[in-house]
């Protein structure tokens, strides 16, 4: 295995076959499991300093390294406040161990249907850039996953960023899912909500996608029309669209009956929640932990 | 009787205790199994059954055996043709001809390194005529069904076993006339309750290593029960016990699984055959699918009959307990279940019988509390049933029928001092139940019992000439803290501190005989084994003492490291001085064991298929209230807080005993709400990885408070302590329910209550009521 400083040498090993590893939480893991064997030929990126940065651009928007972790993106002040969304995402991953190995990059090159952070990142509208030897580009988010653990990247291209456009004034995003238990879980079901408000308190614009109901993350489709309804109807219709499309599986988590209601009923408390995040109200990141969303409340006052 | 304060789980402060493992526990300098190593140390895997039932056509090992690295391959043609099984002789080490279940060993393997070792299984040729396979407990029962043991008839089996067929222990309670008493009942109300099998699952998996010297061999292993482990190796074997030394390094919890024999007779074959050590060490995996102890599962009929004002006047019970392929300690289990159903009730007419039936599952076998978790949920989800038919209030039902002292049990035992009543106004009390709740929330209760266990047990004290002691003990610490409080035990019978005792224990061939971390029995047993050998010593002290202060020996008193004149504390000689003067002439060594407790008798009932678990030694009485919140559209249960309120007799070491409560009432959330354990159509574990199989995590754990009903008890442990460790993992389950079926309307009726289960019974209720609308 090669531990590369530079993203130079990064990418000239994995033009020369390497896989990159950065936290292993998916390809180490997924060995031990006998999912695959680990690869003959491993390229560590996880001490490339470029790939660590969080920047924020000119207007509002931000470019996360790859090799950003979970912690990073949970705890980062400007991700909880104007990102809230992919920051609900990231804190509900695994454990805090998984949370500080496991990255960006990682999570999205993956190409898990049941990944937390897929659905926030399509609902603010992400790109993925894209890097080999021969040059850069880049990918909207929802072109980069063709199926379950597949993507679009060519087999010498390494993920270099994550790029979020500045978020719309008076918006707000949210990320909700179902869980059996509150820490060590995977999404049973989930759904991100990005929310605009207009003067009056209406929906100005709506973006929806679910986790764990499709071969790759769903952007729920349809929504467009709903401009200037009220929150409340909002939801409703995003939760039945939301139902409408999902296209779940039976699994030893849930059959897809119970995931076709339950990604409604996260779908329409996304909405909720990112609309109340857009209206101005600090809710403290994840929704699932501060609103009892998805596993249900605890005591009012009490830690959750 | 006195009742401790309620100690909330997270904030209040509790009395100083250092158990004597905790800093190595703490630290990581401890070695649990698995971190041994021995000089030439070779790696062991097993070759496992490819399916779940089916004759053995052709075994072939010759290609494994010749791979380099490979130091031995043993099939069943390599080991003494031995039956074993504590119950029912039914289990071989090997495959003998025919595979019963997806864990049974058909080989195993000791190579240089762990990769070569499982490429040398992978190339054992095994071919197979499949059987059909046995899953369902009530087709397993019909006469016509297949058999999972076709010469089930020829077995060895224990004197009180009854066996026919696919059913390999049955059990009946029956008290009364129940047909009579049912027919003249006001009102009959029947349920039917489904509980899935489920997992010890300890955070150690198993690990054995082993080596001889010669004829003996010293294993070191990751068991609960270390001379039990020791006696299935001298039976497969055929060796005599003082050839076999087991040695169990730091255990990495047990939870019961790690109970009984398992794989030391494996290992020790191998390194006997490889002429080198062998170590075992199983994948999380593994620890899932082969050992002969998981949590059972049930289905469970129960049928009550009551007068209008509640009083019930009989119950009658049909029990079906998935025994798995083998029967490993659950021969006791029909009898237990039983009594589990019959419930901690004064019901005069009674008829319970169970059934252990034979599937091609992996065995069941004894874990924390067997059968009780299963069958107190069923029987208080039903009590909850007969207090709405009633339309009486859940928790004065229960006051009204409940045992009490003085009063007779379903199985016509009649109970000294017990403090059920107490705990059920204590956790009630606790829990503010009667109170105002959200709509989405209720307060479930249930009660539940446990016996403590009676059981021979040994332990030798000694004091060395500066004044240091040692504690010799065939106790076995699972992580309860039962050994430690041993210190506690040893230091008051001597006048010493707990810090001035070191603990020798795991160890088979130093310390004498005990049944080990298994029916919560540790203290019970142990604990009276150690004072009576400390107080051997603590006569030779006070013969010493005599001897200095010039006074009787009866008039010495021992405290504080001193022995004193009764009266006078200034006429004292230390402990210390006493110790060196004993060092030159008569040491100072104690051994003890005692009488164990006897059962109580039984008066008007009828056991069949009776192994003594009808008459429960020194009982022990609990209440578990617990606060659940229900998201209504998803069906996900989340519990808020668990009140509970203990009779386990008089509480040595109140850190360790709040610590198995909460323990326990965690583990019964799991079971609750979302361990349980999935089948295929073969039998085969699907979810058998901590990502499927969800345990509960710290982030999910309650508020718990716990109340401790200290009632000496006449004929229990030392200084009147009953059992404790299985007690707290009875009746949370139940609670859940009750508190689930309060908000929904109607009770889950399969256990683990998974949020889709609840999600099901909400929309079946919400059918059940558009129906009652329609028809009205």
């Amino acid at each position: 295995m090669l531990i590369a400083s530079t993203l130079d040498d990064a990418l000239a090993a994995v033009a020369a076959g390497a896989r990159p590893i950065a936290g292993g939480s998916d390809l180490v893991v997924g060995a031990r499991h006998g999912k695959a064997p680990l690869p003959a030929s491993l390229v560590a990126i996880d001490r490339i300093a470029e790939l660590q940065t969080v920047t924020e651009t000119a207007d509002g928007g931000l470019v996360l390294g790859a090799g950003v972790s979970h912690h990073v993106i949970e705890t980062h002040p400007v991700i909880t406040g104007h990102f809230s969304g992919l920051a609900d995402a990231s804190a509900l991953v695994g454990s805090p161990s998984t949370r500080h190995v496991g990255t960006i990059g990682g999570n999205v090159m993956n190409g898990s249907p049941a990944m937390d952070t897929g659905a926030p990142l399509v609902v603010l509208g992400a790109t993925v850039e894209l890097r080999s030897t021969t040059g850069t580009r880049t990918v909207s988010i929802g072109d980069l996953w063709t199926g379950p653990g597949r993507t679009a990247a060519a087999p010498d291209e390494l993920c270099v960023a994550v790029h979020l456009p500045a978020p719309p004034p008076r918006s707000g995003s949210a990320y909700v899912r179902l869980e059996y238990r509150r820490a060590m879980e995977i999404a049973v079901v989930g759904a991100a909500a990005a929310v605009t408000l207009d003067a009056d308190g209406d929906v100005a614009s709506i973006s929806v996608a679910l986790s764990a109901v499709a071969p790759t993350i769903l952007a729920v489709s349809g929504l467009t029309g709903l401009a200037g309804r009220s929150v409340a109807d909002v939801a409703a219709a995003a939760a039945e669209a939301a139902a409408e499309q999902a296209r779940p599986i039976s699994d030893l988590r849930a059959s897809d009956r119970y995931r076709r209601h339950t990604v409604g009923v996260m779908a329409r408390r996304a909405v909720e929640a990112a609309a109340r995040r857009a209206a101005g109200e600090t809710i403290a990141v994840p929704v699932n932990r501060a609103l009892g969303i998805g596993a249900v409340a605890a005591t009012p006052g009490a830690p959750s | 009787m006195t009742v401790t304060e309620p100690r909330p789980t997270n904030d209040a402060p509790r009395p100083r205790f250092v158990r004597a493992d905790g800093p190595d526990k703490v630290t990581g300098t401890g070695r649990y199994t698995a971190d041994l190593t021995l000089t030439g140390v070779l790696a062991a895997k097993f070759r496992y059954a490819d399916h779940t039932h089916a004759r053995i056509t052709r075994l072939d090992v010759s290609a494994a055996r010749s791979m380099p690295g490979v130091l031995a391959v043993l099939t069943a043609d390599d080991v003494p043709d031995v039956r074993y099984g504590p119950f029912v002789q039914d289990r071989t080490l090997f495959a003998r001809d025919v595979v019963r279940f997806e864990g049974e060993i058909v080989a195993a393997v000791a190579a240089t390194t762990a990769e070569i070792a499982q490429r040398a299984v992978d190339a054992i040729v095994v071919e197979y005529e499949p059987l059909p396979v046995v899953t369902d407990l009530e087709a397993a029962l019909a006469a016509d069904s297949p058999l999972v043991h076709e010469g089930w008839e020829s077995y060895g089996s224990a004197d009180p076993i009854v066996r026919d067929r696919n059913d390999a222990s049955f059990s009946s309670i029956t008290k009364g006339d129940p047909d009579a008493a049912m027919a003249a009942a006001d009102l009959v109300v029947t349920s039917r309750y489904v509980a899935d099998a489920s997992h010890a699952a300890p955070i150690e998996p198993r690990a054995v290593l082993a080596q001889w010297e010669g004829d003996k061999v010293t294993i070191w292993t990751s068991t609960q029960v270390p001379y039990d482990a020791r006696a299935g190796v001298c039976e497969t074997l055929e060796l005599p016990a003082n050839r076999v030394r087991i040695i169990v390094p730091h255990l990495g919890g047990g939870f019961g699984g790690k109970c009984g024999f398992h794989y030391e007779a494996h290992v020790a074959a191998l390194a006997r055959a490889a002429r080198r050590p062998v170590r075992l060490v199983f994948s999380r995996r593994e620890e899932f699918l082969a050992p002969d102890r998981r949590r059972e599962g049930m289905v469970i009929d129960i049928t009550t009959g009551l007068r209008r004002d509640g009083t019930i006047v009989a119950r009658t019970g049909w029990i079906a307990i998935d025994n798995g392929a083998y029967t490993a300690d659950s021969g006791f289990f029909p009898q237990l279940a039983a009594m589990h159903v019959a419930g901690p009730y004064r019901i005069p007419n009674v008829r319970v019988e169970a059934h252990l039936v034979y599937t091609n599952h992996q065995p069941s076998g004894s874990v924390r509390a067997p059968t009780a978790p299963q069958a107190c949920w069923a029987l208080e989800s039903h009590t909850d049933e007969l207090a709405r038919a009633v339309g009486m209030d859940p928790v004065a039902i229960r006051k009204l029928n409940a045992v009490d002292t003085g009063a007779e049990g379903p199985s016509g035992q009649t109970y000294d001092e017990i403090g059920l009543q107490q705990c059920i106004d204590a956790a009630t009390a606790a829990a503010g139940y009667g109170g105002e709740l959200p709509d989405d929330e209720a307060i479930g209760v249930a009660i539940g019992w446990w016996p403590s266990f009676s059981a021979p047990s040994g332990a030798y004290v000694r004091i060395d000439g500066d004044g240091s002691g040692q504690i010799i003990t065939g106790a076995q610490e699972c992580g309860t803290g039962a050994v430690m409080t041993l210190r506690q035990l040893a230091a008051d019978e001597l006048g010493m501190q707990p810090e001035d005792f070191q603990l020798i224990y795991q160890d088979t061939s130093v310390a004498p005989y005990d049944m080990g971390a298994t029916g919560s029995q540790t203290l019970f047993n142990n604990g009276r084994a150690v004072v009576a050998a400390a107080g051997q010593v603590a006569e030779q002290l006070k013969q010493l003492a005599a001897e200095q202060l010039e006074a009787s020996p009866a008039d010495i008193v021992l405290a504080d490291g001193q022995a004193h004149v009764a009266g006078t504390p200034s006429r004292s000689v230390p402990i210390t001085e006493l110790a060196g003067i004993a060092a030159g002439g008569e040491l100072l060594i104690g051994h003890g064991s005692g009488q164990p407790p006897g059962a109580p008798p039984l008066v008007g009932s009828s056991c069949v298929g009776d192994v003594g678990m009808a008459a429960f030694i020194a009982p022990q009485f609990s209440c578990h209230a617990v606060r659940v919140k229900l998201d209504r559209d998803t069906g996900v249960a989340r519990v808020l807080e668990v009140s509970t309120a203990h009779d386990s007799g008089t509480i040595l070491n109140p850190v360790g005993a709040h610590g198995q409560v909460e323990g326990g009432v965690l583990m019964g959330i799991g079971q609750a709400l979302t361990e349980g354990t999935r089948y295929d159509d073969d039998g085969r574990q699907r979810n058998a990885a901590m990502l499927e199989y969800k345990l509960q995590t710290c982030a999910d754990a309650p508020t718990i408070r716990t109340t401790f009903i200290e009632i000496p008890t006449p004929d229990a442990g030392p200084r009147g302590a009953k059992g404790l460790a299985e007690a707290p993992n009875v009746a949370t389950a139940a609670a859940i329910s009750n508190a689930i079926a309060a908000i929904v309307g109607r009770p889950v009726r399969q256990l683990p209550m998974t949020a889709e289960r609840v999600w099901e019974t909400i929309a079946d209720a919400a059918e059940a009521a558009a129906q009652d609308g329609v028809a009205s």
